[in-house]
């Protein structure tokens, strides 16, 4: 589904993608972990080409990414993309968050767009909040409804760029409750987080990166019962120690 | 005396209301030409081509540089010297608009990098085209910042459009000055020549007050 060869990128000196290779297939969760500035985010970035990449093939859906002639409104359509910060349009309802962009890219009709829009927001559990502001809403009920943004598109990967750092910690699990039925429904999701209870339990790999490079590539639970590298012990250490 | 110049004056109201108009008439066309060009310069300037950034900017530069004056007279007895002959109604509205658009183009580009980065990638992260972004996410939202400064940038035009007088467009400014070589009362004259353009700008300055107030409390809501 989603393919990394020998992907290099740049900024300035920066080194902040070192020859990535990495296949994601099709229903399969991924989380990726490591120390911060350590590339996590620009690695997804790329996916949807939010980032160019320098060097290397990052093919998504048998599409290529970084080829100048992709059709990225068709790549990007198929892709959700969740930010840290939620990013909800402020001057637009629940609802107008979610059905702006399958009336606009996809061209439903608005009245389909709004009742698929109203179906998905009640299933993140705020079918009662479809005709607040992003303002009237707490982070969690932002971030679900962003996660329901990305899905109205019916896209065939999800990617998550530390989706609960900025939520306040009773917040998180509701959030984290609705990726979990996400990855069960059978969603490829590539997520960039903290939650070691959430890899865990739902992630089939852990990407462990650290300045710019894949340094180890597990099953969750042989990399947090027994990381191969040092750098991979020292990272869990530092943050199952708080 | 006094008495008797205040009875002239009444009898020239007409003539003052025609001066209102030609000063409504200016100023209400280039606030048209200078928002719908300054709008225009203003969303190149904040998107992604450089030289065009770099064009619009020593534009604005040029413009904001210069004495409003000047520019009045070089489009009105410069040009013709390259063979461009304009009237001065024209040429009034011409110099006006260009230096309104260049003003309206400064509001735009701060409203539209006011809009948070983060919005932009979220449009761009669900696939809406460049001019859907502008459309649809960002100008709406810059909207909030533009408006204030933007009905203060109207009212600073009509107050600017007294220049135009000095190439002869009988604007208000201009039937003062017509009117004190028959009613040697400078105060009285121009005290109602002042009057006149503050009745056209009064409303707007409440109304730039009001869009303030509003947008804030709209604002810190969000």
């Amino acid at each position: 589904m989603i393919s990394f060869k020998n992907v290099n990128k740049w900024y300035g000196d920066l080194h902040v993608l070192n020859k990535i290779d990495l296949e994601v297939a099709q229903g399969e969760v991924v989380v990726v972990c490591g120390p911060s500035g350590s590339g996590k985010s620009t690695l997804i970035r790329c996916i949807n080409r939010l980032e160019p990449i320098q060097e290397g093939e990052l093919i998504v859906d048998n599409m290529n990414v970084h080829d100048k002639k992709a059709n990225m409104t068709q790549i990007r359509a198929e892709i959700g993309f969740i930010f840290q910060s939620f990013n909800l349009y402020p001057h637009m309802t629940a609802l107008g968050n979610v059905t702006i962009a399958p009336i606009r890219v996809r061209k439903i009709q608005k009245e389909e767009a709004e009742k698929l829009g109203r179906e998905t927001l009640t299933r993140v559990g705020l079918g009662d909040r479809i005709n607040n502001y992003p303002a009237q809403l707490s982070g969690g009920q932002q971030q679900r409804v962003a996660i329901a943004r990305g899905l109205c598109m019916n896209p065939k990967i999800m990617l998550f760029d530390e989706p609960t750092s900025a939520l306040d910690p009773e917040m998180i699990g509701e959030v984290l409750d609705v990726m979990r039925d996400l990855a069960e429904g059978g969603m490829t999701m590539i997520v960039v987080t903290h939650e070691m209870g959430f890899a865990r339990e739902v992630a089939n790999r852990v990407v462990f990166m650290d300045e710019g490079k894949i340094i180890e590539v597990a099953p969750p639970n042989d990399f947090f019962t027994n990381p191969q590298t040092e750098r991979g012990k020292a990272f869990l250490s530092s943050i199952l120690s708080h | 005396m006094w008495g008797f110049y205040f009875q002239e004056l009444m009898h020239s109201l007409p003539f003052f209301l025609k001066g209102v108009w030609m000063t409504v008439a200016v100023a209400g066309l280039s606030l048209l030409a200078g928002t719908i060009i300054g709008f225009i310069a203003g969303i190149i300037r904040a998107g992604r081509n450089k030289i065009l950034r770099a064009i619009i900017g020593a534009w604005v530069d040029l413009i904001r540089g210069t004495p409003f004056l000047v520019q009045v007279f070089i489009i009105f007895f410069i040009l013709p010297s390259a063979g461009i002959e304009l009237e001065a109604f024209p040429a009034a509205v011409i110099a006006l608009s260009n230096l309104t658009a260049s003003f309206i183009c400064e509001i735009v580009v701060s409203g539209i990098l006011a809009v948070p980065k983060g919005q932009r990638e979220a449009a761009t992260a669900s696939g809406l085209s460049q001019y859907q972004q502008l459309r649809f996410i960002v100008l709406p939202q810059a909207m909030r910042t533009i408006m204030p400064p933007l009905v203060g940038q109207y009212v600073l035009l009509v107050k600017d459009s007294s220049v135009v007088s000095a190439i002869g467009v009988v604007d208000i400014t201009r039937v003062g000055w017509l009117t004190v070589q028959r009613i040697p009362e400078g105060m009285m004259v121009f005290g109602l020549v002042g009057l006149l353009y503050f009745a056209i700008c009064y409303p707007m300055i409440n109304l730039s007050g009001y869009l303030e107030r509003r947008m804030t409390v709209v604002t810190t809501k969000l």
